[in-house]
This record gives structure tokens, C-alpha cells and sequence, in this order.
């Protein structure tokens, strides 16, 4: 059943702010573990890209910016809705609170529905790595491992939106159980913060994979 | 708690200059500045990511202790980055 709507102080906490600020800090650290996870990721990019450039931004201006460029704008709109139902959470309107979460889990959707529509095009265009992987010039093999890393990161990335997606709808059935109030909202908060993180993954995808070899796309 | 942490105010300024960042790194990405692009993509990616977390993710305004674990992260991202390039670059020495 759904908790009350007065804070629940735990015992082992002296008061509301000390319980919050532990949970945020939790949070944090949570979130240093997923810098961690995707940091291997992008230091693997950093090396392959540094011993083969020519390759790597060949690759990038294969890139379909419009998509990638609505792609990015539409995770900043849901940041931003994110942030406005942290907002009502804080000052208590569950209305705008369950409104907020909605209109942010529908931004995700966009996201993902453009990102899965990329991947098919990609598909079609044999820019999927292994034994059907075709890219014209003499990098071929080098332009195919800028491709298995864009598939393994955004991927990553697509799998994380997935399950933000599962927690912004958890907080919305939460929500409109009457789980929150001005005095108790930290899951909001919490799934704010990994909502966030999410976005900010993406604007260093969106630079290094559709804005590095932007200018030599051909059109 | 009674007062909200961030403004709505702050809240739309933020994301009207990550839209306006998102449109000059786009911009940006069209013109061929050489090895500078990737610094340049980069760069305004890292303003973005710092206007998010201080503002989105309330950054600027926690404690120390939760600053520090913010930091944690990226720091420890940046040794590993910053050493295990001083390895691949010197290869070629």
C-alpha cells in the first residue's frame, strides 16, 4: 500500500534534511558508478579515435544530424519537464507533479522512436558491424569499429532511457497512489537526478558521434 | 520543504541556453575549423553538461559533501583518461 502523506522519518536519522541529504548522496555515488560504466566506453572511443581520425570522422559524417539534432533538443524538452515536475513535487501539486512526469516519459518515447528509426536506416545502409558491414573508401574496417562503438554507446544509452522510463512511471503510479507531498518527494528527486544524467550522456554522444565529421557530410 | 530549491525562472533560462548551445554546437559542426572541431563539439558539450548538473541536477546548490561525490566522478574520469592517453600518445615517441 501506498505510504502516508507525512514524511517518514527513519530511525536512524536525526531529521527530514540529514534522511534527504543521504539519499541524494546515495544517489550520487550511484551515479559516479554509471560515470564509471560509460567512461570505459568513451575512453575506448578516445583511443581508437586518436589512432584513426580520417576513419572516425569519415564515420561521423555518415551521421544523420536532423535526427540526431531533434533527438538531442527533444532529451533537453524532457529535462526541462523533468526538472519542472521536480518542481512541483517540491511545492506539492501532485496535478502538475503527474502531468510533469507524463509529458517527460512521452519526450523519452520521441527519443527512443527516433533513435530505434535511426538504427533501421543504419541497417538498411549495411552500417551495422560484421560479415554485411559495407562503407565506401579505404578506412572500411577502421569506419566499422566507429560504428560498433556508436551501436554499443548509444545503445548503452538507449538501454538506460528504458529504464527511466520504468521509474518515471513508477513515480507516476506512486504519485497518484499519493505516495508525495511537499514534505516527502525524494524519489522524485532521485529519478530527476538519474533523468538528468541520462541527458548529459547524451550531449557528449551527440558531439562526439554526429558533430565531429559534420562538416564533411555530404549531402 | 516549503521553498523549491531552483526557480522556474532559473529552470527556463537553463534550458533556453542548452537549446541555444544545442543550435551553436550544430552550427558550428557545419564549419570546417580542422582539428578544432572535436575540441570545439567537446567543449560546449562539457558547458552543457555543467548547466545541466548545477542547475537540472541542483549542483550549485548542495552541500559540500554531495558536491564532493558530484565531483568524484568526473574527476576520477579525467585521471583515467588523461593517463591512459599519456600511454597511447607516447607510443609513437
Amino acid at each position: 500500500m501506498a505510504e502516508p502523506l507525512a514524511l517518514i522519518l527513519r530511525e536512524q536519522f536525526h531529521e527530514p534534511s540529514q534522511q534527504r541529504e543521504t539519499a541524494t548522496l546515495g544517489m550520487w555515488i550511484f551515479i559516479s558508478t554509471e560515470i564509471m560504466l560509460f567512461g570505459g566506453l568513451f575512453l575506448a572511443f578516445t583511443v581508437y579515435r586518436m589512432y584513426y581520425p580520417r576513419a572516425f570522422i569519415a564515420g561521423s559524417a555518415d551521421m544523420n544530424i536532423a535526427l540526431g539534432a531533434t533527438n538531442t533538443a527533444a532529451l533537453i524538452c524532457s529535462s526541462f519537464t523533468m526538472a519542472l515536475g521536480v518542481h512541483s513535487a517540491e511545492i506539492g501539486s501532485r496535478r502538475f507533479l503527474n502531468l510533469f512526469l507524463a509529458l517527460t516519459m512521452v519526450l523519452g518515447a520521441v527519443f527512443l522512436g527516433i533513435k530505434f528509426t535511426e538504427y533501421y536506416l543504419h541497417y538498411l545502409d549495411h552500417r551495422v558491424p560484421g560479415p554485411g558491414f559495407f562503407f565506401a573508401g579505404a578506412d572500411a574496417s577502421k569506419a566499422e569499429m566507429f560504428f560498433l562503438l556508436y551501436f554499443i554507446m548509444t545503445g548503452l544509452h538507449a538501454l538506460h532511457m528504458f529504464v527511466g522510463e520504468g521509474i518515471l512511471f513508477s513515480m507516476i503510479l506512486r504519485n497518484r497512489a499519493g505516495s508525495f507531498s511537499a514534505e516527502y518527494h525524494t524519489p522524485v528527486v532521485l529519478a530527476g537526478l538519474y533523468w538528468h544524467f541520462v541527458d548529459v550522456i547524451w550531449v557528449f554522444l551527440f558531439a562526439i558521434f554526429y558533430i565531429e565529421g559534420l562538416h564533411l557530410h555530404k549531402w | 520543504m516549503a521553498q523549491p530549491v531552483v526557480s522556474r525562472k532559473t529552470y527556463a533560462l537553463t534550458f533556453g541556453t542548452l537549446l541555444g548551445l544545442t543550435a551553436l554546437t550544430t552550427g558550428l559542426g557545419f564549419i570546417d575549423m580542422g582539428t578544432l572541431n572535436t575540441g570545439v563539439a567537446v567543449g560546449l558539450a562539457g558547458v552543457k553538461a555543467c548547466l545541466i548538473a548545477g542547475f537540472f541536477m541542483h549542483g550549485f546548490y548542495e552541500s559540500r559533501t554531495i558536491r564532493i561525490a558530484m565531483i568524484a566522478g568526473v574527476v576520477w574520469f579525467l585521471f583515467m583518461i588523461s593517463l591512459t592517453l599519456v600511454d597511447y600518445i607516447s607510443r609513437f615517441w
